[in-house]
């Protein structure tokens, strides 16, 4: 046993190193110029400085900025961190209700903790709280034994050590971004990102209006394409598969066909009537036709059919087929063939291939109109036999196309972005309406008011906070009320927005943050949540925001939630267990945040698991599990941006002086 | 006021024996008949399910405080005393058919309502009963021995909701035998053989398909009224293509049976797919099959369990998270090693090389290989990253060729790739891998066996299916693949040729858990451009063509009957009225925009056209807001015709 531990503590300690090296997890705050850079130690073939070379030099000062913002930040924390290391620990125990841990978490530190500051803060504080004995969660009804502390202990750490492994392997682009006003912004990716976490990031850059249309698109000159990203694919993927010297670029523009067939459905599902029909259809129509499309048990794909313009196989000419389009592919009828399905032959189907725009292809393929689209493997990146380009008459029926191909390929996940999206651009558009009321009447319950004002249009509840609900429909409904209560948590009342408006603003964004990592990181077994005592540990990347305001001590965990207690108190309704166990993991965060370089990642989180007493853990559990959708950042612009983002510091470290290293060369090169 | 002589035949005393005669007045009631009648045979029995049917004017005489005169029954009136229940043979989605008491003298829909409460399916609105399709006579004496399924012990019970008892309802837990008849329900059957798919009756066209819905009963009568009589035959069918609120927990017979008759309609081309559809289909139906075989088969989820169960599942949830840390990334570091000697060849325009020997190695998601095995610690020649490759199979068994295609996406194109395998387990192995990653996962998944597994059990398909043609499927292993598809593949290709194209895309699929096959497998066939249509043979007014009317769960379109284009589409939520004239049997209909359209129906009556119109607005006035309860008043009024009013 102890060689096991032995070994293990040192793998931790490597562990942390490499990670340290990697640094920067995530984030939110840093955007900068850069073509596509992979920093990832392990895999890419791109190197670091490579890229960094490429940047400009405005660019590069301006990540670098932000970089040291960061740094000094988590710094800052760090040394809070310390401070509170000796104090905070005993405080844990004590208090009964307070954060639930993710129990993997600490007992992972309570090993590494000499060798590797790094790794978490929470892992001290979790020490010294698994070393309190009875630990005093109300929750836990069984007292796990030693046996099972241990083997729960060993576990974790065992988990801890994979999950660094992984970290370890997380790959990070740099992004450089451009606008529709000719600048740019550079943003750090990692792969786990979804487009959808990186718009919100943009969101918060830019003060845009964060309509439903925005997208983050790729071009490549030389394939004269244009796509824009779904928002729940990762972003990193599709910009691995550029070519080293490809000038491709990624551009932040708003495009109105994303989710038109969301706002028009009429125009692809009923496209063979009357346009003018069309125009006059009433809302509760195209509701329906949402409804039977996109709500059954099965997506409904538009049933298209139509000439086109086919060129493959890599020849010049241009030659018509009759197409349609179905579930499972597209598909041509063979000349002298009926229609029937059974003679149709098979074009292609959608598993391998992705659908882009083609730009003037008419000078460039001689193609019969400037409306064409194509087919291909996302990693083909050259003029290849293998894209297939169709040429529509009119932009229309290309519109049709590709729209229709990207039901049948995404299914529901289109859906759900579009009202992912569209939460997130009605809790905005609240903010901005809401910012100055809120600053002028502190009083105002802004909960109350967020609840109101925006999508009812749509019929759901927005939520404040937009991100937990970001995917999962079924969310949706309980977040509202959670962050009600949350809010105000002074006062008994929870409707009433007691708190100042600039803690209000604070304290949802926090709630978000926390969320996402609630899904993402573990869901801790429920027998953990037992063994462990229920130490705060924050979950790092909440730390920051919360952090950030106050002073970094503890203090500020103290003065900005005074409430805590009360909220465990009150009455909750069931739904709001999932945020629970958020609003606990917040209060502790102040600690750990500056330590880790806080991998976003799934794992490291502490603060995921439920453990607040009341919620009954199966229910919150399966939700999280099963979407981690979370966004990053969510909140609009009100929260001050630098803060929020930067809560890696600790790691940062290696990756400085790389990028410091770089300037210079570059420098010197001039 | 004067007695008069009216007499009843009572079913219980024979067929031969005489009417019993009785005196009787014009004012006495229905009851007094009865009472009367009971008296007079002297059995001594419970009467109570029995009641007086009318013959000449077919109608039960249900009111028992109606008097002769108000009933206008002479002594002319043919009258038999009988019981309301009477065991009928229902043929099921899935092919079987079960005896069981039904009720002759409620309208049909409330018959079909007893019917599914009896064996657990939920939503009854959605079914119906049909006349069967004549069987041809020739093999009868040999099939005459087909396996009915007896539940005529079963008393019907009026609980709305049957109480559960393992998960089946209590009914079904009396006996060993009572348990085998809610398997049969409850389980999706065996493939078919492919001699007995090719023997069901197929609709050759789309007037055949019409022809099929004209068979439907009038939900608004009974079975009586519409000449089904005592052991008669009639199937239950799914028959409005709205599936409400589909829960795999509660839904177990429904789906199974919903599976089951989609199934049966795509073996029997009642449903048009393409080729690729078919062969998804395939797999799909193998799939359900084989993990069919392979599963605990009763899922008790009896009511008590309920509450254990969702706890049980969330903690699977957690724990499936947890493995996604954990254990999962445990198996990362501990992946199969996967190195052996292979060939290879890349196919280019001018170079005729032939396959060339090199040392392989799996990592990850990518293959490597080198000069020889010694080699192997250095750089090697190339390293190939399958990760959004297209694989493909190139197998012969026979011919001992095993051959795996790799198309792998650069920059430039895609690379086409050729290695070749020695043996089947080599090529199982290799094939596995290659198919784990060019979906991103690696050797450490733990589908990589199972992907072995099924590669060489569709190996061994292959070689069953060249060594005796067209065995009818007998082992699990020897899945003969026609039975996976209809007649028409059976005739454009051979099974073995059939094997790969299934196992195809059967990659897809192959992961998925019992339920969410079949959801799939319903799912597919839903996103089908023709699903749903149940066709009828009209005449236009104004017309002098037939044409044929496609009712679906939105909308009804036109179809000309010589070209099979759609002709045009109209919906429901357009729709301001409909009528039928019942006098010259005419549905006429009036949309928003003063669109009239009016016909005759041809094929069937216009009785069940304006049910079907009726029923499926009916099912769109279903939601969840209203609770279970099923509106029955209203789907009366929406499909019950004059005589509703």
């Amino acid at each position: 046993m102890d060689d096991i531990d032995a070994m293990f503590s040192d793998l931790l300690g490597e562990m942390d190193l490499l990670t340290q090296s990697l640094g920067q997890e995530t984030v939110p705050p840093a955007s900068l110029p850069s073509t596509n850079d992979n920093v990832n130690l392990s895999t890419s073939y791109t190197d670091l400085n490579a890229s960094l070379n490429e940047l400009e030099d405005t660019d590069l000062d301006a990540l670098m900025a932000d970089l040291m913002a960061d740094l000094n930040e988590s710094e800052e924390k760090l040394a809070a961190q310390i401070e509170d290391l000796k104090g905070p620990s005993p405080p844990p125990s004590d208090l009964p209700p307070p954060p639930p841990k993710g129990p993997s978490i600490r007992p992972a530190s309570s090993l590494p903790s000499p060798t590797s500051p790094a790794s978490s803060t929470s892992s001290n504080v979790s020490t010294s709280s698994a070393a309190s004995p009875l630990p005093p969660p109300p929750p836990q009804a069984t007292k796990p034994t030693k046996e099972e502390i241990e083997a729960q202990m060993k576990a974790d750490k065992i988990k801890l050590a994979l999950e660094k492994l992984k970290e370890a392997k997380v790959k990070k682009l740099v992004v450089k971004v451009l606008m529709n006003d000719g600048s740019a912004k550079t943003l750090m990716v990692d792969e786990r990102q979804t487009v959808r976490e990186v718009l919100d990031n943009m969101f918060e850059k830019t003060h845009c209006d964060c309509n439903v249309d925005w997208s983050l698109c790729e071009t490549n000159p030389e394939l004269q394409l244009e796509r824009a990203f779904e928002d729940h694919e990762n972003l990193v993927e599709p910009l691995l598969a550029w070519t080293r010297d490809s000038e491709n670029q990624v551009l932040f523009q708003e495009r109105g066909e994303k989710y038109e067939v969301f706002k028009n459905p009429q125009n692809f599902y009923l496209w063979k009537k009357d346009k003018r029909a069309l125009k006059e259809i009433k809302d509760k129509d195209k509701e329906l036709l949402i409804q039977e499309n996109f709500c059954g048990t099965s997506i409904i794909v538009p049933d298209l059919e139509g000439v086109m313009h086919l060129k493959e196989d890599g020849k010049k000419s241009w030659k018509t087929r009759l197409f349609q389009l179905r579930a499972s592919g597209i598909y041509y009828v063979p000349k002298g063939k009926t229609k029937s399905s059974r003679d149709l032959v098979c074009f292609v189907q959608f598993d391998n291939l992705n659908v882009y725009y083609g730009k003037d292809f008419k000078n460039k393929y001689k193609a019969p109109t400037d409306f064409c689209f194509f087919l291909k493997h996302p990693q083909i990146q050259k003029e290849s036999q293998y894209i297939k380009y169709l040429c529509c008459d009119d932009a229309w029926a290309m519109n049709l196309w590709v729209t229709g191909i990207r039901i049948a390929k995404y299914g529901a996940s289109l859906y759900e972005n579009y009202k992912t999206a569209e939460k997130k651009a009605a809790v905005s558009s609240v903010w901005t309406n809401r910012s100055t009321p809120s600053s002028s009447n502190p009083s105002t319950p802004s909960p109350t008011i967020k609840a109101k004002s925006p999508n009812q249009a749509n019929g759901h509840a927005q939520e404040p906070q937009p991100r937990p609900v970001s995917t999962d429909f079924g969310h949706v409904p309980p977040p509202p009320p959670p962050l009600a209560d949350f809010l105000p948590p002074p006062p008994p009342d929870p409707f009433r927005p007691p708190p100042p408006p600039p803690l209000a603003v604070k304290s949802s964004l926090k709630p978000a943050l926390p969320h996402r990592h609630l899904p993402t990181n573990f869901p801790p077994p429920p027998p953990a949540m037992d063994n462990l005592p229920p130490p705060p540990l924050p979950p790092k990347d909440d730390a920051p925001p919360d952090f950030l305001p106050p002073p970094p001590p503890a203090a500020g965990f103290g003065s900005l939630f005074p409430p805590p207690p009360p909220l465990n108190s009150l009455p909750l309704p069931p739904p709001p267990v999932s945020f629970r166990g958020v609003d606990q993991s917040l209060p502790p965060p102040p600690l750990d945040a500056g330590f880790l370089p806080p991998p976003q990642p799934m794992f490291t989180g502490a603060g995921a698991p439920p453990p607040p007493p009341p919620p009954p853990p199966p229910a919150a559990a399966p939700k999280p599990a099963l979407r981690p959708s979370g966004s990053v950042k969510k909140m609009p612009p009100v929260p001050p941006k630098r803060t929020t983002p930067s809560m890696h510091g600790g790691g940062d470290g290696d990756f400085m002086s790389e990028l410091a290293l770089a300037m210079n060369k570059k420098r010197g090169l001039h | 006021m004067a007695a008069w002589d009216l007499s009843v035949t009572v079913e219980d005393l024979g067929s031969d024996a005489p009417p019993v005669t009785l005196s009787v007045a014009s004012d006495l009631h229905v009851g007094g008949v009865i009472l009367k009648l009971v008296e007079k045979t002297q059995i001594q029995r419970d009467w109570s399910d029995h009641a007086i049917w009318w013959e000449q004017k077919q109608r039960w005489l249900l009111r028992t405080a109606w008097t002769l005169e108000k009933y206008g029954i002479h002594a002319d009136a043919r009258l038999v005393f009988m019981p309301q229940h009477k065991p009928l043979k229902l043929g099921l989605p899935n092919g079987t058919t079960l005896r069981l008491q039904a009720c002759f003298s409620s309208s049909v829909f409330q018959t079909v309502m007893g019917v599914c409460r009896m064996l657990n399916i939920r939503h009854p609105e959605e079914l119906s009963l049909l006349r069967p399709v004549e069987e041809k006579k020739k093999k009868k004496d040999k099939d005459s021995s087909e396996e009915i399924y007896d539940l005529t012990e079963v008393p019907l019970s009026s609980a709305s909701r049957p109480c559960l008892y393992n998960g089946m309802p209590a009914h079904f837990a009396d006996s060993p035998q009572m348990e085998a008849v809610y398997k049969m329900l409850s389980v999706t059957q065996p493939p078919p053989a492919p001699e007995f798919i090719a023997k069901q009756y197929r609709a050759a066209s789309v007037v055949d398909k019409a022809h099929i819905n004209g068979r439907w009963l009038d939900s608004s009568r009974c079975l009586m009224q519409q000449g089904i009589q005592e052991n008669d035959r009639v199937w239950l069918r799914f028959k409005y293509f709205s599936f409400y609120d589909i829960d795999p927990k509660y839904d177990v017979v429904r789906l199974a049976q919903l599976y089951e008759q989609a199934r049966w309609a795509i073996l029997l081309e009642d449903i048009d797919c393409t080729e690729e559809e078919m062969m998804l289909f395939g797999a799909l139906q193998y799939h359900i099959s084989k993990v069919t075989q392979s599963e605990p088969q009763m899922l008790s989820s009896s009511a008590a369990m309920d509450d254990l169960e969702s706890a049980l599942q969330s903690l699977e949830v957690k724990m499936e998270g947890e493995s996604s840390s954990a254990s999962e990334m445990l198996e990362n570091m501990t992946a199969p090693d996967l190195n052996d000697y292979l060939k290879i060849f890349r196919p280019k325009k001018l170079t005729l090389k032939g396959y060339k020997q090199y040392w392989f190695k799996f990592q990850d998601t990518s293959i490597s290989y080198f000069k020889s095995k010694e080699e192997s610690i250095g750089e090697p020649i190339q390293q190939i990253n399958l990760k959004g490759c297209e694989v493909a199979p190139d197998v012969n068994v026979t011919a001992q060729k095993f051959l795996i295609r790799l198309l792998i996406p650069a920059p430039e194109g895609m690379n086409e790739l050729y290695l070749r395998c020695e043996n089947e387990q080599q090529y199982a192995q290799w094939m596995a891998g290659c198919r784990l990653a060019s979906k991103g996962k690696t050797l450490a998944d733990s589908s990589f066996q199972n992907e072995i597994q099924s590669i060489r059990s569709f190996l061994a398909m292959q070689k069953t299916s060249s060594g005796s043609h067209g065995n009818s499927p007998t082992n699990d292993e020897g899945i003969n693949t026609h039975s996976l598809v209809s007649p028409r593949y059976h005739k454009k290709y051979k099974a073995k040729q059939l094997t790969p194209r299934i196992l195809d895309a059967y990659q897809n699929v192959a992961q998925l858990s019992l339920t969410d096959a079949v959801m799939r497998f319903l799912q597919i066939w839903q996103a089908l451009p023709d699903f749903g249509l149940s066709y009828v043979v009209v005449r236009f007014k104004g017309s002098r063509k037939d044409e044929v009317l496609g009712i679906a769960p939105n909308r009804l379109i036109r179809i000309d009957l010589a070209v099979g284009d759609v002709v045009k589409t109209w919906r429901y939520n357009n729709m301001k009225q409909w009528n039928v004239n019942w006098d010259i049997r005419q549905v006429a209909i009036e949309f928003e925009g003063n669109i009239n359209i009016a016909f005759a129906c041809v094929t069937a009556d216009c009785k069940i056209v304006h049910e079907f119109i009726g029923g499926y607005i009916f099912m769109s006035t279903r939601s969840r807001a209203k609770g279970d309860e099923l509106n029955e008043k209203l789907f009366h009024k929406l499909t019950g015709g004059h005589e509703a009013l």
